[in-house]
């Protein structure tokens, strides 16, 4: 029974754990009639990938797993040997390349450009449909999203449960102003979405400031809970004033963007290339704003405040001010979106705004790596081409609920093998670095000496 | 006379039952090297963190008197009493580990300048002349307490002394009219020690900062300060000079006397 308590036969259960519960979860229900034929005809269902390597899914999973853990083996059984050490040099060497050139301004300038270019022309590659749509409202403003929640939880480190709150009251703020809502619209002509821009921000950025004040005094999980409840409020406030909001309906009369400047005109219509470009336009100015902001004062203090907020408090540094205004910045990308999506998709419903919409967001900025904005904007892209490529292509009998199942379990991989993300900050990796290494406290001690330590 | 810099009447903080700070009296004069000394648990830190507002006495008053203006302390948060011109350093340094030397010293140097989020976004022209001059700062700090070689290395990898200096710049950043030492020479040798002493002497001397220090040291105490106060179980049982303190019976027997903690002092 000794052999049952070792950490071999404890990873080798976990394994097989891990293989059935994504085999039985993504196979087949069950029904009254033959309780277990959820669990059997999961393993027997035939299923292929592509129309290639047609197999029972019993069989397709195993060769699946064991094609993982035979490729770990192989890495850690080349440890010493003339192949491991090749192996070695070539990481080293890509790594020190990379390094390199993310350290000249030049390389990193041509970096940014290629990436922009392909952005650019991908629309035109693209040309499905179902991928041109997704661009827009699954993957451009995923990043939009991603890059403000980073702002909260990289950066700030507060963790915030409760983002799609700001998201919903955007997307609301542009059907009202545009006359779409139960509510009258404020004014008699109804405007165009890009109206709702400074509108919805400055209305989220107040949303923001006023869940902030009261609550950024909380530390750590208890702010999460707080915001995750904030979240729930307004989603049940957008089901329930049914003559404000239109309740479950919601609105469908949200009109598209468009330009009226002198000669200039342009109306946005069904077509979502138009929209791409809107929407990765944005993006890039967030993206510089937030880089430059990641760097500047402000930036530099909430790195202060998430290492030891005593000491920055003693040099001067306000921590409740500096996260009030991180929740307000996260805040109002998230109404940025909401405007986006609120012209781009025309009709809203609560139903869009739940909580499992703020921990997918969540999930993006931990997949790609807080608090770097490049790694946030390369896990999103990652994620949510992969949950698209999945929808559309059902690959290995795929069905829509199984999504969570899959990104699940490359989550865990994620964290088995890069816990701090695809691209980590350069700050994140020293701070990993630093605790592992015993060089600096593991997070939470910055409270001792507040919670009344005896002198 | 003109105004004391710290002025402290009657200061009482308790912890539940437990009183840390017992009818605490004193003051610092302007441009004045004190310390503040007593056996392990005698509440120094508590006093320090009174002082800069981590910790709010349920009685008396704490009033400072910097260039900026007077300021009672009590009530105020840390970061406001550091606006007015109080700065500190920790018992066991608190450095922003994942930071360099450099980031260190620069957070001090810009905390007081204003947000401007929206000039951080663009980087417009003022806060790139903001950046320079903080930058300018930063360096002069660091030469300062001798630390430019070693301004691009990650704080959590510089000795100890090093470290000791790096956060006597961070403090000096602020602008402060007091710095308030706790424990500087905890943990150095005896060749650091000596910097050390060099280096608190040049802050008042050249900088025009006042210095109020906690020290186990007896030997760099006597050498460095000016004045002292005496603590024992919260409360203020001596006055003086180096040398009155010395001869002072109430203290050889704070020290000496008491039956378990008594031996313990400098041995950190």
């Amino acid at each position: 029974m000794k052999f049952l308590q070792s950490p071999t036969a404890k990873r080798w259960g976990s394994l097989i754990a891990l293989y059935a519960v994504v085999t039985v979860m993504t196979g087949p229900p069950g029904n009254q009639s033959s309780p277990t034929l959820g669990f059997t005809s999961s393993f027997t269902e035939t299923v292929s990938f592509f129309g290639l390597f047609p197999a029972p899914r019993g069989v397709f999973f195993a060769g699946l797993f064991a094609l993982v853990i035979g490729f770990m083996w192989l890495v850690r059984w080349s440890r010493g040997t003339k192949i491991g050490q090749l192996r070695t040099a070539v990481t080293v060497a890509t790594l020190d390349f990379y390094r390199e050139a993310a350290e000249r301004r030049f390389a990193r300038t041509g970096f940014y450009l290629v990436a922009l270019v392909i952005a650019i022309a991908l629309p035109h590659v693209v040309t499905d449909p179902f991928w041109q749509q997704a661009m827009v409202s699954q993957i451009a403003i995923y990043v939009l999203l991603a890059i403000g929640l980073n702002v909260v939880v990289g950066f700030a480190g507060l963790l915030d449960l409760g983002f799609v709150a700001f998201y919903a009251i955007g997307a609301y703020t542009t059907a009202w102003i545009t006359g779409a809502l139960p509510a009258a619209a404020p004014f008699h002509h109804h405007l165009n979405p890009f109206w709702a821009i400074p509108i919805a921000i400055v209305f989220v950025m107040i949303a923001g400031v006023l869940l902030g004040l009261p609550t950024l005094r909380l530390r750590g999980d208890y702010l999460a809970i707080v915001t995750l409840g904030f979240g729930e409020i307004v989603t049940i406030f957008l089901n329930n004033l049914y003559t404000i909001t239109g309740g479950s309906t919601g609105s469908n009369q949200i009109p598209h963007f468009s330009i009226h400047l002198g000669a200039l005109k342009y109306a946005w219509g069904l077509d979502p290339v138009p929209y791409y470009y809107l929407t990765l336009g944005f993006v890039v100015v967030f993206l510089f704003a937030f880089s430059a902001l990641e760097h500047s004062r402000v930036g530099r203090s909430w790195v202060a405040i998430r290492e030891d907020e005593i000491a920055a408090e003693s040099v001067g540094i306000n921590p409740l001010k500096y996260k009030v205004i991180a929740f307000a910045i996260g805040a109002a990308s998230a109404g940025f979106a909401g405007v986006i999506t609120g012209g781009q998709s025309l009709f809203i419903n609560p139903t869009t705004f739940t909580l499992s919409f703020s921990i997918n967001i969540l999930v993006l900025v931990i997949f790609g790596g807080m608090g770097s904005i490049i790694g946030v904007v390369i896990g999103s892209l990652i994620i949510q081409s992969l949950s698209m490529y999945l929808i559309h292509a059902q690959p290995v009998g795929f069905q829509n609920s199984d999504l969570y199942i899959y990104l699940g379990a490359l989550l865990i991989a994620m964290m088995i093998f890069r816990p701090a993300g695809i691209w980590p900050s350069k700050r994140r990796r020293r701070e990993v670095a630093n605790v592992e290494n015993g060089l600096a406290p593991d997070l939470g001690n910055s409270s001792q000496l507040r919670n009344g330590e005896q002198p | 006379m003109t105004a004391p810099l710290f002025d402290v009447q009657n200061v009482t903080l308790r912890f539940g039952g437990v009183v840390s700070l017992n009818n605490v009296s004193l003051h610092q004069n302007p441009g004045e090297i004190l310390a503040v000394i007593g056996p392990n648990g005698a509440g120094k830190t508590s006093l320090f963190n009174s002082l800069t507002g981590v910790y709010q006495p349920q009685e008396g008053s704490i009033t400072f008197n910097g260039a900026k203006g007077a300021l009672s302390v009590i009530g105020k948060k840390p970061h406001r009493v550091n606006a007015a011109g109080v700065a500190r350093t920790f018992q066991a340094s608190r450095m922003f580990s994942a930071m360099t030397a450099f980031e260190n010293v620069k957070i001090g140097a810009e905390s007081h300048k204003g947000i401007g989020v929206l000039g951080a976004m663009v980087r417009g022209p003022s806060t790139r002349r903001h950046d320079r001059e903080t930058d300018e700062r930063t360096w002069s700090l660091l030469r300062f307490v001798g630390l430019e070689q070693q301004a691009n290395v990650l704080s959590a990898s510089l000795n100890y002394g090093a470290r000791r200096r790096l956060e006597i710049a961070r403090g000096l950043a602020t602008n402060p009219s007091v710095l308030l030492l706790d424990e500087p020479a905890a943990g150095t040798n005896p060749a650091e020690k000596i910097e050390l002493t060099t280096l608190i002497r040049r802050v008042r001397d050249e900088m025009g900062v006042s210095i109020l220090l906690i020290e186990h040291d007896m030997k760099l105490v006597m050498s460095l300060a000016e004045r002292l106060y005496v603590l024992n179980f919260g409360s203020v049982i001596a006055e003086g000079t180096p040398d009155e303190i010395r001869a002072n019976p109430a203290v050889v027997e704070a020290y000496l006397g008491s039956t378990d903690t008594g031996t313990t002092q400098g041995a950190q």
